[in-house]
């Protein structure tokens, strides 16, 4: 029987953060019924990746990925009617899932208030950027915002250029999904243990800046302000990425200890350079660090990274490549074998590759059910099925544009 | 919601993990998972060889002294925990530990082989125990060519595709900061472990729950894996690429922004950018024709047919150096914080790049009451630590105490619980066994 058998989720969220978390959900046996619009699309339907010659809401693969196994119910929130329509799916719910601005829910008119009126023990979990009280509440805020304003671009990069970031909308693909999850999952215990739902806030700030803990205590603590280290590591030496053959790769190699540095040295054959005592100990080679760089660099260039990376490892070298996502997906046979990507076949978009559940359970393991729902899939589920609408009603509703 | 109703009174309401043991044996991949379990009312029982854990050794240090007692990492990452001492390279180790795992639900630990070579491989804990959830976290799983690698956190930010898609075309990739491989898979940890745990609880079986650090921050390559999967082609770091004006990060007065004024639909616009920065005498001949038309007429249908026509859009990119000199002018005048809140004023998308410093002085979070005093009545003192990661209104996330010294409850547990004898514990540790 799976975790969440039996659990229903109203995922009104959108973008990243949101809809991650009901995906682990839905993977672990929830019904997840995603309420979006035409009048007011997930931005991600329509975002880049898609299959070439492809468009549409319905083929995109940055949207497909986080939305596997759930269901999608139209529900234009603007108009007249949605939102007697929006509580009567609330009732049959045990989670509502979302993730807009503060304003946004009010104007809707489905609050925590709103919600738990008719539905007592609703798990009302609000992910917003900021919070849902607090004087920048209202703040914008996009994913892209999201890692400068809780500081992982100021800590990440080099010393010696500007905080571009990381590359990518990072906290929502991780830190705040995950967050969502377990919050939901421990209000769900309470539930089961007193009857009692209750609202459930991440904000996305609050949950970010948990991934930088002790940076923030040398600040508070030691009044100490880290700064950009690239890819050094405090207490060893060499850390870092190093250039191999072929065109921007790179093999990440990490030194801790005595044992790992002679097994390196071995591995290189034993280069003279490299019994000079400015780089016999860990202390030498960290007031060295950058002729030590660029002596390994000069080294690897000659490598070819995974062979090196192999190498390195069945020497006891702690050592990988920077992989690109063609290495995720079709070299690594390692996850290959773990089988960490399922390709599913999707009616519009077609067969392709989405991210199994990464929390493996051995007696009722996770599962992607079904490819990512086109807009408005299971509008007939919900209607019919599920709230029982007569006919003259669903005909009125389609119509008026009430689902749409 | 108001203020009042935000938070439950912490000390009052019950906590949602209430009732669950869990034992932690002390890995980089799930100190944090354990933190999250402790932080919402489990009794997580840190258990640690008679040295301590390596975390313990990790800097920064309280005031830059090191020690055993004095990390910040393991102070972060070891609150609301209990702490004893147990050496399970011993027979009676061993058999303490397995009096422990009798009384838990939970037990999160290193991946399988470093339990094997512990002498305290999981299936044995599990068929004593069929209702016990064991977690079991690694750099790279538990089964697989790579699952005896050594997996520092910059090997599974590199294993993982992440680490491909930051910093600038002529350099390195690099990686993010604070250890986000082991972080993703305590996260995933976490969740794993409270599924399993709804499990056994409603009589159903206990459970593995494995977790690969590689394969947990995988999920963080936003669009790269689909990218190569639909169209067969690698997102690349990109370094500082202007796409368009008022985009990217800027140098301000006191640090840097991060800008998506010039982004459509993102906020408001360059109309409103514009009134702002005459307002403070700044927008120089950008509010005069062409300037004002030319910027507003910059959507995403114009951006795409630019993109098509390479002479147009060097056309462009080369009347909009003059805009970008102007704007990076008017971020130089002024303070982050400014920037910041009188920019999101008026709409407009500017975040500041904020350093642990501007954090500790955030608004909002101070606004929020998020910041906790914790004691540690052996400095004398309470210190400032970071909050909550989600606020659960009638069953609350809170910061017990701090992180447990060595063996702190070594009386407590193995005496005060377990019934040993205080001779017995004597022995035991004359023998180096606690």
């Amino acid at each position: 029987m799976a975790p969440l058998a039996g659990i229903r989720v109203a995922d009104f969220s959108w973008f990243g953060a949101g809809p991650i978390a009901g995906l682990a959900l839905a993977s672990f046996g929830a019904e997840v019924i995603r309420v979006e619009s035409q009048a007011h699309m997930d931005g991600l339907r329509s975002t880049q990746p898609v299959p070439p010659g492809k468009s549409g809401p319905n083929v995109s693969g940055y949207f497909n990925n986080f939305n596997a196994g759930k269901l999608s119910f139209t529900l234009n929130m603007g108009q007249p009617g949605s939102r007697e329509l929006a509580l009567e799916l609330l009732k049959t719910c045990d989670v509502l899932l979302e993730n807009y601005t503060p304003r946004v829910l009010e104007q809707w008119g489905l609050t925590y208030s709103d919600v738990v009126a008719v539905r007592p023990d609703i798990i009302y979990c609000n992910v917003p950027m900021q919070g849902s009280w607090g004087p920048h509440r209202d703040f914008l805020g996009f994913g892209a915002v999201l890692a400068p304003v809780a500081g992982y671009s100021y800590l990440s990069g080099w010393p010696d250029r500007p905080p571009i970031g990381i590359g990518t909308n990072y906290p929502d693909y991780v830190i705040n999904p995950g967050h969502a999850v377990v919050a939901i999952l421990a209000a769900l215990r309470h539930r089961d243990l007193t009857g009692e739902g209750q609202q459930v806030e991440v904000s996305q700030l609050e949950s970010t800046i948990n991934g930088l803990g002790p940076a923030l205590l040398d600040y508070t603590v030691n009044g100490h302000v880290t700064e950009r280290n690239g890819n050094r590591c405090a207490y060893a030496a060499p850390h870092g990425a190093f250039p191999t053959t072929g065109d921007d790769r790179w093999c990440v190699i990490a030194v801790f200890d005595d044992a790992q540095w002679d097994a390196l040295k071995e591995v290189m054959g034993r280069p003279a350079w490299a019994e000079d005592d400015c780089f016999a100990t860990l202390l030498e080679r960290k007031q060295h660090e950058d002729a030590l760089e660029a002596r390994i660099a000069d080294w690897t260039r000659e490598q070819q990274a995974e062979a090196l990376a192999e190498l390195l490892q069945s020497r006891g070298v702690p050592a990988g490549v920077v992989q690109t996502a063609e290495d995720v997906l079709d070299h690594d046979k390692h996850l290959l074998q773990r089988g960490a990507y399922v390709y599913l076949d999707h009616p519009e978009a077609g067969h392709n590759a989405y991210d199994a559940p990464r929390a493996l359970l051995s007696a009722t393991p996770g599962e992607l059910r079904a490819p990512a729902p086109l807009i408005g899939e299971h509008n007939d589920y919900v209607l019919n099925t599920l709230l029982g609408v007569p006919e003259e009603r669903m005909v009125e509703l389609l119509v008026q544009q009430v689902v749409y | 919601m108001t203020n009042a109703q935000g938070i439950a009174e912490a000390s009052k309401a019950p906590a949602p993990l209430r009732g669950v043991r869990a034992l932690d044996l002390g890995s980089p991949y799930t100190s944090y998972a354990t933190k999250l379990l402790a932080d919402l009312g489990a009794d997580v029982i840190l258990v640690e060889p008679p040295g301590g854990i390596a975390g313990r050794r990790l800097p920064p240090f309280y005031r830059n002294e090191p020690g055993d007692e004095g990390s910040l990492p393991f102070w972060f990452f070891n609150t609301s925990k209990r702490g004893v001492t147990c050496n399970l390279q011993t027979s009676d180790g061993r058999e303490l530990f397995q009096r422990l795992v009798d009384t838990a639900q939970i037990v999160v630990a290193p991946g399988a082989g470093v339990m094997e070579a512990l002498c305290c491989p999981y299936e044995r804990f599990r068929e004593r125990k069929p209702s016990l959830v064991w977690a079991s976290v690694s750099g790279f799983g538990d089964s697989g060519p790579h699952r005896g690698w050594l997996a520092p956190d910059i090997v599974g930010v590199a294993m993982s595709g992440i680490m491909t898609l930051a910093g600038f075309p002529d350099r390195p990739p690099y990686m993010p900061a604070g250890n986000q491989g082991f972080l993703a898979a305590s996260i995933h940890a976490a969740q794993g472990v409270l599924l399993a745990l709804r499990v056994a609880e409603r009589g159903g079986p206990g459970q593995l729950v494995e977790v690969s650090m590689q394969e947990a921050l995988s999920m963080a390559q936003e669009t790269a894996m689909q990218t190569w999967d639909m169209q067969r082609t690698n997102r690349k770091r990109l370094g500082e690429q202007r796409m368009l004006p008022g985009f990217g990060t800027y140098e301000c007065a006191d640090g840097y922004v991060y800008s998506m004024v010039g982004v459509p639909a993102a906020g408001a616009g360059w109309s409103v950018m514009l009134q702002w920065m005459e307002r403070e005498g700044m927008a120089e001949d950008l509010a005069q024709a062409p300037w004002p038309e030319l910027l507003s007429s910059v959507n995403r249908r114009t951006l795409a047919a630019l993109m098509a026509e390479p002479e147009k859009l060097a056309e462009f990119q080369a009347k909009m150096a003059h805009v970008e000199e102007v704007l990076q002018r008017f971020f130089r005048a002024f303070p982050k914080r400014y920037l910041y809140e009188e920019g999101q004023k008026q709409r407009l998308l500017i975040g500041p790049v904020n350093s642990p410093k501007d954090l500790a002085e955030n608004t909002q979070l101070e606004a929020r009451g998020w910041w906790q005093g914790v004691e540690h009545p052996e400095l004398g003192r309470a210190l400032r630590y970071p909050g909550p990661p989600f606020r659960l209104a009638r069953s609350p996330w809170r910061i017990r105490h701090r992180a447990p010294r060595l063996g702190e409850h070594n009386i407590e547990v193995w005496h005060g619980e377990m019934g040993l004898g205080l001779q017995q514990l004597a022995t035991l540790a004359g023998a180096s066994v606690l």
